[in-house]
């Protein structure tokens, strides 16, 4: 009994570095009165102090690995006690813990043991076992291992709502640095065979399905930021390509933590935590606000801002796209202002129909007037105390935000 | 001065409503008799609770509303709050003034705005009983949990668990109230705590005599893996607390201050763990761990 107590921390303390949480965007519910359902939206069960959620059961089915890569705390040269699941005890801590409402379901990685396949065949055994021996609906996401047989690939994709391979290190060159045993060619190839197969299976008609879903959630992605010397131009362009090109759902970026005691990587004292928040914000001006790539990162700023978040900087380097008039221009050009959400966004547009909108309404929707109301027009907005160039704007908010508290931090759920 | 006394429940005061609408009157207040307190010069009126009526008040807000209006009431009724009863009336009065669905996106009209802050507030308190509950099972095969919820959401929130948790028999105390949510395998319901059901579960008991055999165990294990994902270096407690306020801790395993001794308890008692230590702080135990088990 004492073993796996033992074994889940070892093998939940090295799976904590992927920065993966999300258990919503399956479509999978619940089925013969079976147990777990996974339709709705992901639920954040706990918070650890870090501040991070706990959504789903994050653990290895080993930390044994054949691989030495610099970055990972499980790489073969390094000195850390090795431990190793079998199916069963995952399959039982799952089931258990989702019967308590503890988790959403199971995310399971591996380190690589023997070969591809070996491993991975052990992830498929034990999603296999969860759908079909315990009728499991709740959420799974497992690890898809490069250089694995596509059968494998393509069974995990029955069972798990969403497969994951991590790209780390944002670059092939950098990546030879610290992996010599990884390269892109082993890492994209997977991630296209998923894509390609995902496609195929939706194309089909439900009939001639082998199962009722294929990757319900789709893929995702890692990137570790500050291990290497990439920029955020950088960062930001390949995070781009992977959406669009391999249809990610999400790419997770994770601000390098000095775990490791190799001479290959960096030696920092604290995680780029705020770089970190940056590239997400960027990430999510790509997906949710309608922004190019090349507008928040260009060749004169190839990194982000680390006083001022990207949306805001987009701002002050465009200042000919703004004031937008809250009453009449359309909502792409409203997302654009800072202080202005996709929520408020939406409410300003569902209210106006009703009815001309003055600056006190917004505060009533939820929008951050001491941001907004540099870049908006409409009624009752405050008379603009001195120039306002992009400088003294700037200036003005960062006095603002400091008055009110130190940078606030969210990782986004 | 109009004063309209209702019985305190839902139907009372959509019949309260009714009845101001049928008079064409413009109440004061609307009060729960139980929690009236005479006034000088209140002119009372004694609503007799009528579901016919209450129903017919739904219907019209589901007409006039592509039906998220009735739900929208109920849920913010469900809240509690002083004076929620003058809220729902103005707002029911606002949908039905303008007699079309889109008014609910109008978050310039204060009745709207109003509820629909509410409705936030009881849509986040739902999500956080989702998030959560902590079952306990019983030696019986019951899972138990308990829960102190702000406002009253616990018929709000019976659907979200029968659907996921349909192979188990569970049940949801809310200590706050005094009434649970029990869900048979075939049916949610609602029961008084003097259901047989309730008698024999303690959450808060260290005694793990009513518990499954290997309940502890999963706590345990549960416990171990909350401190085990943590990472020492992005240490946050603001963001933590922001997540997970205070006054939820109390039945969450991985936060209850008195875990630490329940887990000494059961520590001591597996004969197979003697070599273990325990230690006061709030870190896990040390654990004596064998190298590399494959």
């Amino acid at each position: 009994m004492s073993k796996i107590i033992a074994k889940l921390q070892v093998l939940s303390d090295a799976a904590k570095y992927d920065a993966s949480c999300a258990s919503s965007g399956s479509k999978r519910s619940n089925q013969n009165k079976g147990l777990g359902n996974a339709e709705g939206m992901g639920i954040c069960h706990s918070y650890t102090e870090d501040g991070r959620c706990v959504s789903l059961l994050k653990i290895l089915f080993t930390n044994h690995c054949i691989f030495d890569c610099a970055y990972c705390v499980s790489r073969r040269s390094n000195d850390v006690r090795r431990a190793a699941f079998t199916v069963e005890e995952v399959v039982d801590l799952t089931i258990n813990f989702y019967r308590r409402n503890y988790i959403e379901g199971l995310f399971l990685s591996s380190g690589i043991f023997k070969n591809a396949d070996y491993t991975m065949e052990r992830l498929v055994r034990v999603a296999r076992t969860l759908r079909q021996a315990h009728n499991f609906n709740g959420y799974i996401h497992l690890k898809a291992i490069p250089g694995a047989s596509p059968e494998l690939l393509h069974e995990a994709g029955l069972f798990a709502d969403r497969l994951s391979v991590n790209i780390e290190i944002p670059s092939e060159q950098s990546l030879q640095k610290v992996a010599p045993e990884k390269n892109y060619p082993d890492i994209i190839k997977p991630m296209n065979y998923l894509a390609e197969e995902k496609e195929q299976y939706q194309e089909k008609k439900p009939a001639a399905r082998k199962g009722p879903f294929f990757l319900p959630a789709g893929q995702s992605t890692q990137l570790i930021v500050g291990a290497s010397p990439e920029n955020d131009l950088q960062i930001l362009h390949l995070a781009d390509t992977l959406y669009k090109k391999q249809k990610l759902r999400r790419v997770y970026y994770s601000g390098y933590i000095p775990i490791a005691t190799d001479n290959r990587v960096p030696q920092i004292k604290a995680p780029p935590l705020v770089r970190e928040n940056r590239v997400y914000q960027a990430d999510w001006l790509m997906r949710f606000y309608g922004f190019a790539v090349e507008e928040i990162v260009t060749p004169q700023n190839p990194d982000l801002d680390l006083e001022v978040d990207p949306k805001l900087s987009y701002a002050l380097r465009n200042p000919e796209q703004f004031p937008v008039d809250i009453n009449r221009d359309d909502y792409e050009r409203i997302l654009r202002v800072p202080g202005i959400g996709v929520k408020s966004a939406q409410k300003i547009v569902s209210s106006r129909q009703h009815q001309r909108l003055r600056f006190d309404h917004l505060q009533a929707i939820g929008v951050v007037v001491k941001r907004a109301r540099y870049f908006i027009q409409c009624p009752g907005v405050p008379p603009a105390s001195g120039e306002q160039q992009p400088k003294n704007i700037r200036t003005l908010i960062l006095a603002q935000d400091a008055a009110k508290n130190p940078p606030q931090m969210s990782l986004f759920g | 001065m109009s004063v309209y006394l209702y019985d305190g429940s839902f139907e009372g005061l959509l019949s309260a409503i009714f009845q101001i609408f049928a008079r064409k009157s413009l109440p004061v207040n609307i009060v729960d008799t139980n929690r009236h307190q005479p006034g000088f010069l209140d002119e009372l009126h004694h609503v007799v609770t009528d579901e016919t009526k209450a129903e017919r008040v739904l219907r019209a807000l589901e007409q006039n509303s592509d039906g998220r209006a009735a739900e929208l009431v109920y849920k913010i009724f469900l809240s509690e709050l002083p004076q929620i009863e003058m809220a729902i009336f103005r707002f029911i009065k606002t949908v039905m003034d303008h007699r079309q669905s889109s008014i609910l996106g109008n978050y310039a009209n204060p009745h709207i705005a109003e509820a629909l802050r509410i409705e936030k507030m009881i849509g986040r308190e739902i999500h956080r009983m989702h998030a959560f509950v902590r079952f306990q099972k019983s030696a019986e095969g019951i899972f138990y949990a308990a829960v102190n919820p702000d406002f009253n959401v616990l018929p709000l929130i019976g659907d979200h668990f029968a659907k996921r948790y349909a192979d188990q028999p569970w049940v949801i105390l809310d200590t706050v109230r005094h009434y649970a949510l029990y869900y048979d395998q075939q049916t949610t319901s609602l029961i008084g705590t003097d259901h047989p059901i309730l008698q024999q579960l303690k959450p808060e008991s260290i005694d793990s005599e009513w518990r499954d055999d290997k309940e502890d165990l999963y706590q345990q294990l549960w416990v171990s893996y909350f401190h085990a994902v943590n990472i020492q270096e992005r240490k946050n407690t603001k963001l933590h607390l922001r997540h997970m306020p205070r006054r939820y801790w109390r039945y969450l395993i991985e936060k209850k201050p008195f875990r630490r001794q329940n887990m000494t308890i059961y520590l001591l008692r597996s004969s197979s763990l003697r070599l273990m230590t325990v230690n006061q702080s709030n870190t896990m135990p040390e654990i004596a761990l064998n190298r590399a088990t494959r």
